[in-house]
């Protein structure tokens, strides 16, 4: 009996001990690209790359991030900030009401009508972009934020509709209800009620967005062709024809770009997972 | 007081809402989505038509930037010319290869990581806020990284390789085609297998747990628990994750843009990067182009369909 307690519990500790090991090599997997960005981006540009590889250069510097930082990065920055909040606002927006529209009214033309929607989310990006340029080329919205934010509206639009749907469905409609029984019209009851009651919702939607804009690459390397209107996923892909293989700058400019994103969505993370499977599971 | 109970007092206040009146609530309910339909109408559906349109016709080199160029009717011929292209050919077989193997490993690998994470182990939280780094990593970063890992004399990827003695050569992994397309979907999976991995673990906390105790109880180990009760209790989400994956991974363009434009030897060269660089690259053709979007739209159209049965199917839709 003893002994058999002893074996189960060297048995249990084993299988603790790969468990944590398999954890560590996970860590290792995800974590080795970045650690290598970071520490080639303080590494001085006369240090060797060495075999096998350092993790952490001997005379660590923030040059890099100096000669990465030249004018057109803020300006890209810029950019990509103007049209990652200008197709939140328009997206969150516009989907708030229809996902409203969608979660709470039953007709059958609404249904088909949602289908084609997601549906439309499955359109390849690179199918719809020469009649959209096209269409943009003839209005003249080539080179314009609102090319890019129309284009954008593509991606996130049918993706927020859904996921906000997914909210908007647990929210119990009783409240609303009880609203216009008091006298509140639905759109009344829309906005003091479940547009409050979706902020979890619309949090995880916005993280989406910013996660998708920030690095969209196909729209804004088609649709802006002056520095001045580039974002900073172009600006990245311009920056590796100036450097080369001058990987120190280019892994500073990689931390600078993705820092701002990853700060966003760490803070705002528990609601972005919230968001993800509140579309895809039973409300 | 209960929904029902508060029904029938709605019901017998003297004059009933206005919810009541369906013609009036179908207006209230296209108010809602009419500027969603609009605006995913004009940006969505239309441009789609014109790329059916597009890839009827061919328009001559010059004047492909002009607003009305004068376009000519050519039917189906770029289609004919799909057909017996090489090039088509190969980036069928690329697209292929591609998606089937990046979905495939990148579900795998995520629903691993996904089970290694439900586990009670020490520094869980912060490993779920770890796992999904790479996917929020910028795409152009991310080929940027990867690009720098498989350099032959300072990437990491050879160090590694080369210091643990596996290999003695520097590979020039990207500049080769025997090896690009496979180096670049390792890079793909390592970013999109964080998606998966979240996905599955918020399906994992739906798994009965009382049944798997049974079962543990019953003898079975766990091989047999994972294989009889977790996976057939989250198959909706895993034919929901495979699905959208498919689709996404079909329609990746900026790690293979950045990395290798498609080539070398086009050996990259998957649907919508060969669109890209038809359409917009030296050739300037609009016209197949769009014929190559319109195939691409074709085989998505596929996946799409199952993808709004399985909606359907686990009643979210």
């Amino acid at each position: 009996m003893a002994t058999m307690a002893i074996y189960r519990r060297r048995r249990r500790m084993l299988h603790h001990g790969i468990l944590i090991a398999l954890q560590l090599l996970l860590v290792i997997i995800v974590m080795l690209p970045f650690l290598w960005m970071f520490s080639v981006s303080i590494k001085p540009a006369n240090e060797p790359f060495s075999i096998p590889p350092r993790l952490w250069p001997e005379n660590p510097t923030l040059d890099n991030y100096e000669s990465a930082l030249y004018p057109e990065f803020g300006r890209y920055f810029l950019n990509s900030v103007i049209v990652s909040v200008l197709t939140m606002i328009l997206s969150i927006s516009v989907g708030l009401l229809a996902a409203y529209g969608f979660g709470r009214f039953n007709f059958p033309g609404l249904r088909a009508l949602l289908i084609a929607i997601i549906l439309a989310q499955m359109f390849p990006i690179a199918t719809m972009i020469i009649p959209l340029y096209k269409i943009m080329n003839s209005l003249g919205l080539i080179n314009t934020y609102a090319a890019l934010v129309l284009a954008y509206l593509t991606l996130t639009l049918p993706v927020s509709i859904w996921m906000l749907r997914g909210f908007i469905r647990n929210i119990p409609p009783d409240l609303e209800e009880a609203a216009m029984v008091d006298g509140c019209t639905r759109l009344q009851a829309f906005w003091r009620l479940v547009v409050p009651l979706a902020r979890p919702g619309i949090a995880a939607t916005a993280v989406w967005i910013a996660v998708v804009t920030w690095q969209e690459f196909l729209f804004a390397l088609a649709f802006t062709t002056t520095r001045d209107m580039r974002t900073i996923s172009v600006g990245m892909s311009d920056f590796q024809g100036q450097f080369g293989i001058r990987y120190g700058e280019l892994m500073a400019s990689s931390v600078m770009v993705s820092v701002p994103i990853i700060v966003l969505f760490f803070f705002l993370q528990r609601y972005f997972v919230a968001g993800l499977t509140a579309g895809a599971t039973k409300g | 007081m209960t929904s029902t109970q508060q029904t029938q007092r709605l019901d017998t206040v003297g004059s009933r809402p206005r919810r009541y009146s369906p013609s009036s609530d179908l207006r209230l309910a296209l108010l809602f989505i009419v500027p969603a339909v609009v605006l995913v109408a004009i940006l969505m559906y239309y441009p789609m038509g014109r790329a059916f349109q597009e890839s009827l016709y061919t328009t001559p080199k010059t004047s492909w930037l002009s607003v009305d160029p004068s376009q000519v009717y050519v039917g189906l011929e770029h289609y004919t010319n799909l057909v017996n292209d090489d090039v088509f050919k190969q980036v069928l077989g690329n697209s292929l290869k591609w998606t089937v193997t990046v979905v495939l490993f990148q579900n795998l690998i995520g629903l691993a990581a996904a089970v290694l994470l439900d586990q009670k182990l020490p520094g869980r939280g912060i490993m779920r806020a770890l796992v999904l780094l790479p996917w929020v990593l910028p795409g152009v970063v991310n080929a940027i990284l990867w690009r720098f890992m498989y350099d032959p004399q300072l990437g990491l990827i050879n160090s590694l390789l080369i210091g643990a003695g596996i290999t003695a050569d520097k590979t020039p992994w990207l500049a080769q085609p025997s090896t690009a397309l496979w180096a670049l979907i390792v890079a793909a999976i390592w970013k999109g297998f964080p998606f998966s991995t979240v996905m599955y673990l918020a399906a994992l906390q739906g798994v009965d747990h009382e049944q798997l105790e049974a079962a543990h109880i019953d003898g079975a180990n766990g091989a047999q628990r994972f294989r009889h009760i977790t996976i057939p209790a989250i198959s909706g989400i895993i034919r929901l994750n495979l699905l959208l994956t498919t689709i996404w991974t079909f329609n990746y363009f900026d790690l293979i843009w950045v990395t290798t434009r498609g080539g070398p030897l086009k050996s990259t060269h998957i649907f919508p990067t060969i669109i890209y660089n038809t359409g917009f690259g030296e050739f300037g053709n609009f016209g197949k182009a769009a014929a190559y979007g319109v195939i691409a739209v074709l085989v998505l159209l596929v996946f799409a369909v199952l993808y709004l049965r399985e909606l359907r199917r686990s009643e979210v839709l």
